[in-house]
């Protein structure tokens, strides 16, 4: 330990019996930490090897070179996944930001009912991705439900059949995962604003600044530093969506919600081709680093900043 | 205080509210609906109908009486399996990464940003490319098919959740406080009992909820790695589903839902507000 | 074997030719016990191994089966995750070609004594049993046998459109399906939109315009056939079909369609011998529909297999090996045989059960006859929408390629039958 503080040691002891007596805490800080760290370097490495072998069924050793990865990438699925991956990503990040964002701002306003509308807000977050995906299933399918609905209703030129269109189905899985994970965002932009300094607020006013304005210009940017952690938290829902869109289009109609983590999935396991899989799923890690690097960057860039300030 | 005033503005905000309340509630209700329907009444009808009467009977056979293949006994052993795998392994890992988050925000050490970093990239390592290490991982060490094996898994994957969260709460902590704690002559340990661990109710709260969740309701892994009667309840769920069970079973279905999920619904209910608080030192940054 | 093996060729040989040790000494020592994992947890599937469980406790066995909710993938994610642990269950539900490419990561037990005492080679279909004996020896048993292209006439649809004769080409499926339309019925067919049942469409098309293009193409993989004629008439023929069903089914399974089926809304299914026990299970009766053999260009039955079986991995312990061997005796069984195929609405995989006693529906006599003059006439093929006729793999890229013809409207044939054939050669 280099904390300065740590060099203080006690009177009479000598330095072995000090890191006898400090073994518990060394174990209980490095163990965990080793063992995660440890774990996720190795599963990751062992992915990549996996990659350039032949394997299928089980992990065979051998050598084909960029075999796994073309075969990967000159497929169909592979193709329409990452499409939909980059709408998917967007669209879901973006939308469940602002949604989250409008509901925090919402229940800033000192309503009534606070309580129970956080609440209703926040269950979605309980229930498990396969119970969303199937419930949603069921509501979006316009042979049984709200379409059916509002038939039996009466209202017959209701339409809402983006379940079964190829074209709009990847936005059932936005509709489906906004639900599940926008509360998320709403609690942490709703601490963010309950945060900010009284006196800012009340200096804006004084101002003269109306409700709208003073959002805008004064509280949401303080938001910012939030917002990056909500962005980061909601991409990696919207990569590793995967229980969510099985449950709710199967990759379907027929392969158009096709997403990176289900191709892995079937590759790997419904397939029995290890090594493709392996593939899918280091290009999955590489599109990750493409986005999480920059973050990683920019960050270390202000932290440089703030050291030297 | 509240705002009784009804401004135009104040309505508007009620309404928009009130729309989106309904939205988020509604997959609730069509499934409690749908839980006190019989499964006849939702196969002739549709999924989002008034139980004509309220069919209790759905409860019954969802909590004792559904059959996964020879065992007859309903969801009541799954719940028993998921909350002995759950409960362990959130408690460990929640106490696991707030001593690993104090360290590495409060105690600082060579290497502790990279390693912090390696842990929290963990979150983006999707899980399909952990299931074959996994098996490899628990068949060295003999704890395939046990629960102890799956609570291993779920800890030691949890940890990067749990050092997240501790770590970004606790750098809030100002050094003075340990620092004049250490001059006292009081050690790592000490210091995270006496003075760390009674301010961490807020962010405990909020990682045993997020790891109590994301444990809960796991599938993959909790299929795997057990046998039959060590299933957790979220593989009794699929053995419900209308593709696995040749016809819809829809009433039993929600029925059983409603009480897999009751756990975690609970857990939000009243957890709900120290989530929000919880996250209000650890979200500012 | 050829001289030039390799050792650990020689070796997964030479261990997946362990036979049973003497068995008659192991059967009356010691309490057989059986570990089994299956994918089947529920529905007709799940009564039918419970059942035989019973009778495997009957027999004086302790029956420990593990189902795996969920699909064929989990199940094998599971079977996986047990052999690389080094512990196998003793017998596992596997099927097709999948039984050779999994007989060569584990060992497997060789069943050759106990199928030639009981005589059971004389009784299952060539083909069929080709499939289980991958290196020539026995090491997986047939259960069940299942038709996937069994065309379901809803009795009330067919009064509906006042049609009384019963489709045996293509030509008349059309037609039939015409009248429906003409007579009120929006969607004339019930089908769902699973990726088996779209694989289905197509290989009832293409099976019932020719079985041997269809062996050519899609069993041997005939880079001709691929590119022929039959097949690009084929996909013509699955888009009528699927142009016949409601576009709303999306990916749900077809027991959703069921109630209107059997009401008349729809009148035709073309689906596998087992929705004979969903209809059971949902409470319809044998009489609400009538069960003849899919359409054949040629007028003579066109059988497309879909067989169930289990596969026997090797054991140390005395008493799997003595539950391996009851199992096997029971599996080989004719009473078991009926049993099971009158819980699931398959017909036994023993040609020599005779159907007519009390318990078996018309549409299981009416499969078995069917089974029997296909095999006659050589039109018994392998399903591929179920996995028989390639591997998981292949199967899967070919299934991509029908599901995506069959949900999207613009792809037109000639594409298709490009698109399947780059499947197949990208997965040689």
């Amino acid at each position: 330990m280099t904390n300065a503080a740590s060099t203080v040691t006690q009177p009479g002891r000598s330095a072995t019996s000090e890191a006898v007596r400090r073994l518990p805490e060394y174990l209980m800080i490095w163990v965990p930490l080793l063992l995660s760290a440890a774990h996720l370097i190795s599963f990751s490495i062992w992915t990549i090897w996996i990659s350039f072998t032949p394997s299928t069924l089980i992990p065979v050793s051998g050598w084909v070179g960029l075999r796994n990865y073309t075969a990967v990438l000159a497929s169909r699925n592979w193709q329409i996944a990452f499409d939909n991956l980059l709408l998917f990503g967007i669209a879901f990040v973006l939308l469940s930001l602002i949604t989250g964002l409008l509901l925090a701002i919402l229940l800033d306003q000192r309503i009534r009912g606070e309580n129970v509308l956080r609440t209703i807000f926040l269950y979605p977050l309980a229930v498990s991705f396969v119970v969303t995906g199937t419930v949603w299933s069921w509501l979006l399918n316009p042979g049984i439900g709200i379409e059916k609905l509002a038939h039996d209703l009466g209202w017959t030129a209701f339409h809402f059949d983006w379940l079964v269109n190829r074209d709009m189905a990847i936005w059932t899985i936005v509709i489906a995962a906004i639900w599940q994970s926008s509360g998320f965002a709403m609690a942490l932009f709703l601490a963010g604003l309950r945060s900010v300094d009284a006196d800012i607020i009340k200096a804006a006013q004084i101002d003269g600044a109306g409700p709208i304005r003073t959002y805008w210009r004064v509280i949401l940017p303080t938001l910012w530093p939030i917002t990056i952690t909500v962005v980061v938290i909601q991409l990696q829902f919207a990569i590793s969506a995967f229980d969510l869109v099985r449950a709710l289009t199967n990759g379907g109609p027929g392969i158009a919600t096709q997403l990176p983590a289900l191709v892995v999935y079937d590759l790997m396991f419904q397939r029995s081709q290890l090594g493709r899989g392996a593939a899918a799923a280091v290009l999955m890690l590489l599109i990750l680093l493409a986005v999480l690097l920059p973050y990683a960057a920019w960050r270390y860039v202000q932290r440089r900043q703030a050291n030297h300030a | 205080m509240r705002d009784r005033s009804f401004t135009p503005g104040r309505i508007l905000i009620y309404l928009v509210v009130t729309l989106f309340a309904a939205g988020y509630l509604a997959p609730l209700v069509v499934v409690v609906l749908n839980s006190l329907r019989t499964n006849e009444e939702i196969a002739q009808g549709s999924m989002i109908g008034w139980p004509q009467h309220l069919a209790w009977g759905n409860y019954a056979l969802a909590w004792s009486g559904f059959c996964v293949a020879e065992t007859c006994s309903g969801i009541r052993p799954y719940m028993l399996n998921s909350a002995l795998i759950t409960i362990p392994a959130t408690l460990v890992s929640t106490l696991l990464g707030a001593v690993a988050g104090y360290a590495v925000s409060l105690w600082r050490f060579r290497g502790d940003n990279w390693i912090y970093g390696i842990v929290t990239l963990g979150l983006f390592l999707p899980q399909q490319m952990r299931l074959l290490p996994w098996t490899i991982v628990l068949r060295d060490i003999g704890l395939i098919n046990t629960l102890t094996g799956l609570v291993l898994i779920h800890t030691i994957q949890g940890l990067s959740f749990t050092v997240l969260f501790c770590r970004n709460y606790y750098i809030a902590i100002p050094h003075e406080l340990i620092r004049a704690a250490r001059i006292d002559g009081a050690g790592f340990f000490r210091i995270f009992w006496r003075i760390i661990l009674p301010l961490s109710s807020p962010i405990l709260i909020v990682t045993v909820i997020w790891q109590f969740t994301h444990i809960w309701n796991e599938f993959l892994f909790g299929v795997t790695f057990t046998t039959g009667q060590q299933q957790p309840v979220t593989a009794a769920l699929i053995a419900l589903s209308a593709a696995v069970a040749d016809i819809p079973q829809h009433g039993v279905q929600s029925a059983a839902v409603i009480i897999a999920a009751l756990p975690t619904l609970l857990i939000y209910l009243f957890g709900g507000r120290y989530f929000v608080r919880g996250l209000t030192a650890g979200a500012v940054k | 074997m050829p001289i030039t093996t390799t050792r650990r060729r020689l070796l997964a040989g030479s261990a997946a030719a362990l036979a049973f040790p003497a068995f008659a000494r192991a059967q009356g020592a010691v309490k057989p016990r059986l570990t089994a994992i299956s994918q089947w947890s529920a529905g007709s599937d799940g009564a039918a191994i419970t059942a035989l469980g019973k009778k495997f406790e009957e027999k004086g066995g302790i029956w420990q089966h593990s189902p795996v909710p969920g699909f064929t993938t989990e199940m094998m994610n599971k079977l996986r995750a047990q052999i690389i642990a080094g512990d196998p269950p003793a017998c596992s539900q596997l099927k097709g070609p999948e039984i050779a490419a999994w007989s060569k990561i584990a060992p497997t037990v060789d069943l050759d004594a106990v199928v030639a005492a009981a005589g059971y080679e004389k009784v299952v279909a060539p083909d069929l049993a080709k499939l289980h004996k991958p290196a020539g020896k026995w090491i997986a048993l047939p259960l069940q046998i299942y038709s996937t292209n069994m065309l379901f006439l809803s009795k009330r649809g067919m009064d509906k459109a006042k049609a009384d004769k019963v489709p045996v080409t293509w030509a008349d499926f059309n037609a039939l399906a015409e009248k429906m339309k003409s007579a009120g019925m929006a969607y004339p067919i019930a089908n769902g939109g699973t990726r088996p049942d779209d694989g289905q469409k197509f290989e009832a098309s293409f099976a019932g315009i020719s079985p041997t293009a269809y062996r050519a193409a899609i069993m041997n993989l005939d880079k001709k056939a691929l590119q022929g004629p039959e097949i690009k008439a084929a996909f013509a023929q699955t888009r009528k079909i699927a142009d016949w069903c409601d576009p709303n089914v999306g990916a749900q399974p077809y027991a959703t369609n069921l109630k209107r089926f059997v009401d008349g809304d729809m009148g035709m299914l073309i689906m596998g011998g087992w929705a004979q026990g969903v209809l059971k299970n949902a409470g319809f009766k044998f009489d609400d529909y009538v069960i003849t053999p899919g359409p054949s260009d040629n007028s003579k039955p066109v059988f497309l297999l879909n067989a169930d079986a289990f596969i026997f991995w090797q054991r140390k312990e005395a008493d799997l090996q003595a539950g391996q061997m009851l199992m096997a005796q029971l599996v080989m069984d004719p009473a078991i045989q009926t049993m099971y195929s009158q819980i699931t609405g398959s017909i036994p995989v023993r040609t020599d059960v005779d159907l007519s006693g009390e318990g078996w529906s018309d549409g299981q006599r009416r499969t078995a006859a069917a089974l029997k003059d296909a095999v006659a006439s050589n039109q018994a093929v392998l399903s591929v929408a179920h996995n028989m006729a390639q591997e998981n793999g292949l199967t899967a890229a070919m299934i991509d390629v029908i599901t995506e013809y069959v949900k999207n409207k613009t792809i037109k044939p000639e594409e298709a039958v490009t698109r399947l054939a780059e499947a197949v050669e990208s997965s040689r």
